[in-house]
């Protein structure tokens, strides 16, 4: 079991390798997110981040470079131009954003948008989509919108991810490689690593 | 219990478990004695009181706390800026722990295996 | 027997402040179980939570006269013992093992104990990140509340009940995982709507 930065890390690494062999190049701009003000009315938690690349590079002088978890997060927000998070969390089930998400979506049917994952899972109404965004063969845009019972969650991370400093956070500090599916199949991917005994 | 009947415990027994597994044990016999050991060492015959050592130090804190003052109004950009950098931070932290948490949902969704045909259990 | 032993923690406290090394000591023998114990779940180690533990004591002396009451003082060892242990650990490698015998394996005090179950359970905290592993122990072995636990790690409370959540799901996985015959990532049912009501899904 890994910390989730960890995990963030490794798996934007099998993300960004994955969008790679996609040859489309266009340039990554800030989704503009909805502001979601039904959800965070009824919201009981609410996670509401936007750095653009001065915050980034002001939280990067922050972190520790003692510390393995932020020393890694550092390499990785090097080349990033902005990070945006907007996660909702609530005491009940609330009315699905459909308005917010379709703009979205909009946004997200552009040129230089792939559709990486598309995860459905009815038996507990939670759905998961990720898309890049790739720029001469490096991913430079990512987006995820994901819906639980009792969650909303949209991120926006903005600009080139360096495949390789990424690549060699892999099987450090105790970190698991995460299987995703293949971009050019439809089937099968590993079986998740089981825990440690 | 046996690990197969954990597999059937709700939260409220695997919390059981951990207050069990977390239970609080002592340290060794002569813990107590160790700590007041080290602490006569570091004060090899000094007798003041605590009380005492703060009242004579007392007026070196003061000449202490107006160099201080100065030195805050002369660094209150950059105390700000720091405080700024400790806020933009804790965001990053945040958001990598808010992305990492979906990405690893998202994953562990498409590896999960596929629901078996025809199940007849209630589930949801 | 010492008459220090009927004495509050507040009166220790203040003889303590007043030189009374006698009564320091009583502090000491009465917080010593918590101190270890946090520092033995963090550190995984019994001599380094020993060792960590005098360390905490012996700041505590030091730091005697900014101890307010008997509720701060609590707190204020949670707080200096779970910082000093999660600094250690990032010092330290990531993974740690337990052998059985410096495990605290102890025979049960209950008819149900199951100490294999829960010297696994401890391995498993282990292998939680310092935060999260924080976390669980303050929740579980000193059953604060997730704002009680934010004030004493000084994080935000949605990212200590984040921690919660994740680390019991991870637990639970692992759990069954190992188990024999698992039935595999069982995820919480969700809760039944009102029909007609379309929802976040």
């Amino acid at each position: 079991m890994n910390s989730p930065i960890s995990k963030c890390i490794v798996t934007l690494a099998a993300l960004a390798a994955l969008g790679a062999r996609l040859a489309v190049a266009a340039p990554a701009a800030p989704l503009k997110l909805p502001e979601f003000e039904a959800l965070a009315a009824k919201a009981s938690e609410s996670v509401n981040v936007s750095l653009d690349a001065s915050l980034l590079g002001l939280a990067a002088s922050f972190l520790d470079p003692g510390d393995p978890e932020e020393a890694g997060a550092k390499q990785l927000i090097a080349g990033l131009k902005g990070i945006y998070v907007r996660s909702y969390t609530f005491d009940k089930a609330v009315p699905y954003p459909a308005a917010e998400v379709e703009a979205l979506r909009r946004q997200l049917a552009a040129p230089g948008w792939q559709s990486l994952v598309k995860v459905r899972k009815e038996k507990d109404h939670t759905n998961a989509d990720i898309y890049i965004s790739v720029d001469q063969g490096k991913a430079n845009g990512l987006a995820i919108i994901v819906s639980e019972p009792r969650e909303f969650t949209v991120v926006n991370i903005v600009g080139a991810i360096d495949l390789e400093k990424l690549r060699r956070l892999e099987g450090r500090f105790g970190v698991p490689k995460v299987p995703l599916p293949d971009g050019d199949s439809s089937g099968a991917a590993p079986a998740p690593a089981p825990a440690r005994p | 219990m046996s690990h197969q009947d954990m597999n059937r415990d709700d939260d409220l027994g695997l919390e059981q478990r951990l207050r069990a597994a977390l239970r609080p044990v002592d340290p060794g016999a002569g813990f107590a004695g160790g700590v007041m050991a080290r602490i006569a060492t570091e004060r090899p015959g000094n007798v003041r009181t605590f009380r005492a050592r703060a009242a004579a130090s007392w007026g070196g804190f003061a000449l202490a706390a107006s160099v201080v003052v100065a030195l805050l109004l002369a660094h209150q950009q950059q105390m700000r800026r720091t405080e700024q950098g400790l806020e933009a931070r804790r965001q990053l932290i945040e958001a990598l722990r808010v992305t990492g948490d979906k990405l690893d949902l998202a994953s562990r969704m498409v590896n999960a295996p596929p629901p078996a045909p025809n199940s007849s259990d209630s589930g949801a | 027997m010492s008459g220090d032993q009927s004495c509050t923690s507040g009166e220790l406290l203040s003889r303590a402040i007043s030189g009374d090394t006698a009564a320091f000591g009583t502090l000491v023998r009465r917080h010593q179980r918590s101190v270890y114990s946090l520092a033995l779940r963090m550190l995984a180690d019994r001599h380094q939570a020993e060792d960590l533990a005098q360390e905490v004591f012996l700041q505590l002396y030091r730091s005697l006269s900014r101890v307010a009451s008997e509720q701060h003082l609590a707190f204020w060892l949670r707080r200096v013992t779970m910082h000093r242990a999660i600094d250690r650990m990032r010092r330290e490698p990531r993974y740690l093992t337990t052998p059985l015998a410096e495990a605290g394996l102890v025979a049960g005090e209950s008819a149900d104990a199951d100490p294999i179950l829960e010297h696994r359970l401890r391995g498993l905290l282990e292998e939680l990140a310092p935060a999260a592993r924080a976390v669980v122990i303050l929740r579980y072995q000193e059953d604060l509340d997730p704002v009680e636990i934010g004030r004493t790690l000084k994080m935000p409370v949605n990212t200590v009940k984040s921690h919660l959540k994740r680390s019991l799901s991870q637990l639970r996985e692992a759990l069954t995982a190992s188990g024999a015959g698992g039935g595999g990532d069982r995820p919480a049912p969700p809760q039944p709507l009102p029909s007609g009501q379309r929802t976040l899904v």
